[in-house]
């Protein structure tokens, strides 16, 4: 084996992506294409009364002007579709910045030119866009794709009455964005009654069930084509009305349409972190041993949907408590439903690790040790008291607080000076779960030698192409330059969504086993072939390495993967199979902060990380998902905040220079450390799922270490200058 | 975006002309403020005249003033030694304004006038009176934290987002002007207009005037200046609050003051009274802290900017401190 599994080799596609080689979904030239662009509702509740698309019309290289009147009618697709209507069926506005006519016109330029000369008359109804003002409708939501909105061990209530020590505190979040580079982008092409869709998309395969059954078509009718992605962070993970509504354009003007959606239509139309008020109660005994949790939180929902995309995970799982009661509230708004968004469990997790920290300074307990004394190796929500395997959060905390020097840290607030700037240190957990979604891969070793993997998952951003090439490479026993792996297309195998942190522990299976099988393939042809050295080797005696075939003891036996499948006469093509079991991964961040409070200044200045991720199978693109999740959790601590207009329920900030995120100078290095450890449980390469666990400590570290500088707690994000002061 | 015609002018004379004679035109700099304006819907226009190559793109300073072009690139004035040296404060706003890549392609003219970011702005389905005479206001009842809590009124709150128009108030510049009328030079204090009841004049500029040059007078005074900025992140990013600030003293006692605003007030923001306090007293903790509060004894916040009237009373004691060495 070449070893090339775990080492930080650079991205195989890095120059393709460098030099715009690499095609995004809307690179793609199709023959005779229109550009389609829609005109979104600017009122957030009622009726579309009247739509007068003369003028639009009559703008020079307009092909057409769709409303409600011509769309064909689709049938509402479930999940991944996470919409209860399709816009454009009929007259209702259910939000701001729906899609109310959608425009057709041979440049992108007319076509946005005719959406503005469209004129819409609606009978609006007032909206509430505020949750403040509406919290005493919160309800208990239905289940949403199976999980209960409410949960419970033990006595919770009972135990939090009798605890020695109570934390008892309101924490909130506000609506945030995805804010992918890439904007949504869909290019319909009809042939022949078959729909190829060029997509930006983080599962081709659930796009492609959606919107086959939304067309009433067969699943083989319909593909979706999307080899990479410029970011989706969850945006991309459901199927957004604008991909059904761009294959019924196309389908009535009886020609391709390209859509991509504007930065601003992005605000409303695929999803966002909902406004989130988190109430937590924790109870406890002197020692720290946690007894009671309840947690009640409340997002916003809307008026026809009422999924909660943010789960209380880490309050139900992280630590060892006996009695535990959460229960996921929705308020009503007349918004976009909100949906996944980067790492969704942060949201909740900020609020424990804030509540933690308050604890530990409560009882006079280090906030490391306080955590690892409510330490749990068994997950807590199993009856049967399944034991994690495996678990190595206790290693994170230890090596990340030595590499931090966490030891030398005074835990009394607002002491540590260093010039006109207060100093605070602050940590917190990290744990995001990850889910695993059944998966295949084929994998052909052609005439020339060479491998070409092929699966229907995607590459997001973080990585896959290099690591499955990696996987493949060592498991034949081949360079890596002999390994391409084509990803993003519905032709392939069905693999797993670029979401939920599933990616590696679906795909990484399925083709370290492809590589076992076809390697067993071509030595097996080998030693019965009269015309290899090999012939007679016993197949378990023959070893590969760089592309070629030895036997073990004696190495001048040697073939090589192109001569035997050559001699063979046509490609060894094996499909590799390996279910996995879905997890939780863990970590632990500790960082400083720098503050001058009389301005409201604050600098995150230094961040150390420790994770547990199994099997580390690319430093390079492991670390390089820290850091992103460490950047984003710096943007979710300091700055993110889209704007709702309480009057009008419009977004006031859709775009990149008023939703702020953080720029180079907000950010500092980061030194992420891995416990760099098989998975037991992680079936073949023992890999956990990783995409979403780095950062989701982070919010709640920033405002320990807050605290820690000045003695102030902040308990609602962003932590903005007015609130330092 | 409408489609729209382009002409590059080859002198300053020219571009004034073809603007007078093209309906609907304006002209275009570096295009980073006026194409967004245009694609979200908060300008239209039919024509831009380009004045990238008018001649008036230099940076020159002798010794009586510091002339920099209406056509200059905000780098190339943020860079200038000697406008490091001697007016600090221009150029530490200017380097504290948005990004590399901007400061490379924006001019000073196009810096003066850009257009305010308060969202409801440029967003052409939201109402504004500032962008639809008589349409409302809602940032008065709805997100204001980046607006104004001097100078406005019930028809517009917005600020003005140039730091180098802070800058610039605080040395006293003035603005040249051609237009078909001919040339003149107002004060740039004289420049901005505060918003009354008509928010969509923002200056005195008459139409179809060209900036040609800003001047700055070469004082001991603009020697000693410096600019603070605080917002919402490290960079790439407008001012919540900021000052410019230029201070003399003899001994402990201050000679001479000026003082300037951003974030704050719906213009450029210079309050004359307030440098007034400072001047012939000496310079201490209480003498800063009473300027501070003279500053704001006007002032109007909203639910989201209440906080600006305690911040920009700290910033002015932080640069009066730096500059006065209180530290
Ligand atoms: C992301 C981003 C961040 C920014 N951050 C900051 C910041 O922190 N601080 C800050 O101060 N600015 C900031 N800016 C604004 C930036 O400084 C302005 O966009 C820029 O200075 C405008 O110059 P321009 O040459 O591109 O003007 P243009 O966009 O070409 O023109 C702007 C306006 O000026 C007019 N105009 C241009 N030149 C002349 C002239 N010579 N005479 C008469 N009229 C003229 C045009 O007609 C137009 O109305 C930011 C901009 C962006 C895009
Ligand atoms: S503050 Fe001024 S610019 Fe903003 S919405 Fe009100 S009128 Fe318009």
């Amino acid at each position: 084996m070449s070893g090339l599994v775990g080492q930080g080799v650079a991205r195989v596609d890095g120059r393709a992506k460098v030099t715009g080689a690499a095609r995004y979904a809307a690179d793609n030239e199709v023959a005779g294409v229109l550009h389609g662009f829609l005109v979104m509702s600017t009122i957030a509740r009622g009726e579309v009364v009247e739509i007068d698309t003369g003028a639009a019309l009559a703008h020079p290289g307009v092909v057409a002007v769709y409303t409600h009147a011509d769309m064909p009618r689709l049938k509402l697709p479930d999940f991944p579709f996470n919409r209860r209507f399709i816009p454009m069926q009929d007259t209702r506005v259910h939000h701001h910045g729906q899609p109310v006519a959608y425009v057709l016109a041979q440049t992108l330029e007319q076509a946005q030119e005719a959406a503005n000369l469209v004129k819409v008359r609606y009978r609006a109804e007032h909206p509430v866009a505020r949750m403040a003002d509406v919290l005493d409708e919160a309800f208990l939501p239905e289940k949403f794709r199976n999980r209960p909105n409410e949960a419970a061990r033990g006595d919770a209530a009972a135990a939090l009455e009798q605890a020695e020590v109570r934390i008892d505190q309101t924490y909130s979040s506000p609506m945030q964005h995805h804010n992918p580079i890439e904007p949504h982008t869909t290019t319909a092409v009809w042939e022949d009654g078959t729909l190829i869709l060029y997509e930006s998309t983080q599962g081709v395969v659930f796009a492609r069930n959606a919107v086959a059954f939304a067309f009433g078509k067969g699943r083989e009718s319909v593909r979706v084509i999307s080899p990479y992605l410029g970011g989706g962070f969850g945006a991309k993970g459901p199927t957004y009305p604008h991909t059904l509504l761009t294959a019924a354009a196309a389908q009535l003007a009886g020609r391709p349409v390209k859509l991509v959606l504007s930065r601003a239509q992005m605000y409303t139309s695929n999803g966002h972190r909902a406004e989130y008020r988190h109430h937590l109660r924790l109870g406890a005994t002197r020692q720290g041993m946690l007894t009671a949790i309840v947690d009640t939180s409340t997002a916003q929902v809307t008026r026809v949907e009422e999924n909660i995309y943010n789960g209380s995970d880490s309050t139900l799982r992280l630590y060892a408590c006996p009695n535990v009661h959460v229960r996921q509230l929705g308020v009503r708004l007349d918004l976009p439903t909100s949906s996944y968004m980067r790492s969704p469990e942060t949201t909740a997790h900020f609020g424990l690790e804030t509540a933690m920290d308050e604890l530990s300074y409560e009882l006079g307990i280090d906030p490391v040790e306080l955590r690892i004394r409510n330490h749990t190796e068994v997950d807590q929500q199993s009856e049967t008291g399944q034991a994690y395997a495996g678990k190595q959060l206790l290693e994170c905390y230890r090596a990340a607080a030595e590499a931090f020097g966490w030891a030398r840290r005074s835990p009394r607030p607002g002491v540590t000076r260093d010039g006109d700037e207060y100093v605070g240190w602050g940590m917190a957990t990290e744990t995001h779960t990850y889910g695993v979604i059944p998966s295949q891969v084929h994998l052909a070793i052609g005439p020339d030698g060479r491998a070409t993997l092929r699966a229907a998952t995607q590459e997001i951003g973080t990585g896959t192409y290099t690591v499955l090439t990696q996987v493949v490479a060592e498991g034949l026993g081949m360079p890596l330059g002999h390994v391409t792996t084509l990803l993003g297309d519905t032709a392939y195998p069905e693999a797993s969504l670029s979401a939920g942190s599933s990616t590696m522990p679906s795909v990484a299976g399925p083709a370290a086993d492809a590589a076992r099988r076809a390697r067993d393939a071509v030595i097996a042809l080998a030693v019965a072939d009269p015309r290899s050295p090999l012939l007679g080797v016993p197949a378990e005696e023959v070893v590969t390495e760089n592309g070629h075939l030895f036997a073990r003891g004696d190495r001048d036996r040697r073939d090589t993967y192109r001569n035997v499948v050559t001699r063979h006469g046509s490609a060894v093509e094996v499909t590799g199979r390996q279910d996995n079991t879905a997890g939780h991964s863990f970590g632990a961040v500790f960082l400083e902060v720098r503050i001058q409070p009389r301005l409201g200044r604050l600098r995150v200045t230094r961040v150390v990380t420790a994770h547990d991720l199994g099997r580390v199978l690319n430093r390079r693109t492991a670390r390089g998902q820290v850091i992103g999740g460490v950047t984003w959790g710096i943007g979710f601590a300091l700055m993110e905040h889209t704007m709702v207009d309480p009057n009008t329920a419009r977004v006031v900030n859709p775009n990149l220079s008023t939703y702020l995120v953080p720029v180079c100078a907000d950010t500092p290095s980061v030194e992420a450390l891995f416990v760099d450890r098989s998975e037991p449980d992680g079936k073949l390469l023992g890999v956990r799922g990783f995409g979403e666990t780095p950062g989701t400590g982070v919010p709640a570290a920033i405002g320990n270490a807050i605290y820690h500088a000045i003695g102030r707690r902040l308990r609602d994000v962003p932590f903005t200058p007015d609130k330092l002061l | 975006m409408r489609a729209f015609g382009y002409t590059v002018a080859g002198s300053p004379a020219e571009a004034v002309r073809i603007a007078a004679s093209t309906p609907e035109s304006t002209f275009v700099a570096g295009g980073t403020d006026l194409l967004n304006l245009m694609r979200d819907g908060a300008e239209a226009h039919d024509h831009l005249v380009d004045v990238n190559r008018l001649g008036i793109d230099g940076v020159a300073v002798d010794s009586r003033r510091l002339r920099v072009g209406g056509s200059a690139r905000m780098r190339q004035v943020a860079e200038h030694p000697r406008v490091r040296r001697e007016f600090p404060v221009l150029s530490e706003a200017l380097l504290a304004s948005a990004s590399p890549q901007v400061r490379n392609m924006a001019s000073i003219g196009g810096n003066l006038l850009q257009r305010t970011r308060c969202g409801y702005f440029r967003d052409a389905a939201s109402a504004c009176n500032k962008r639809v005479p008589g349409s409302g206001c809602p940032a008065i009842t709805g997100h204001n934290r980046g607006h104004a809590i001097l100078g406005g009124g019930d028809h517009c709150i917005a600020t003005h987002p140039s730091d180098l128009a802070v800058a610039l108030i605080a040395l006293d510049a003035t603005v040249h002007l051609l237009g078909p009328g001919g040339e003149r030079a107002v004060p740039i204090a004289d420049f901005y207009l505060l918003p009354g009841s008509t928010p969509d004049r923002e200056t005195v500029m008459r139409p179809g005037e060209l900036i040609t040059w800003v001047d700055v007078p070469r004082t001991a005074l603009a020697g000693r200046s410096r600019y603070l900025k605080l917002r919402d992140r490290a960079t790439f990013e407008f001012a919540v609050v900021s000052v410019a600030a230029a201070l003399r003293t003899s001994g402990r006692v201050v000679q001479d003051v000026r003082l300037a605003f951003g974030g704050v007030g719906t213009r450029p923001w210079r309050d004359t009274q307030v440098e007034a306090a400072l001047r012939g007293r000496p310079l201490t903790g209480q003498a800063i802290a009473e300027a501070g509060r003279l500053l704001v004894r006007d002032a109007e916040p909203y639910e989201g900017n209440r906080f600006k009237v305690e911040l920009v009373q700290r910033a002015l004691v932080s640069i009066l401190s730096d500059l006065g060495g209180l530290r």
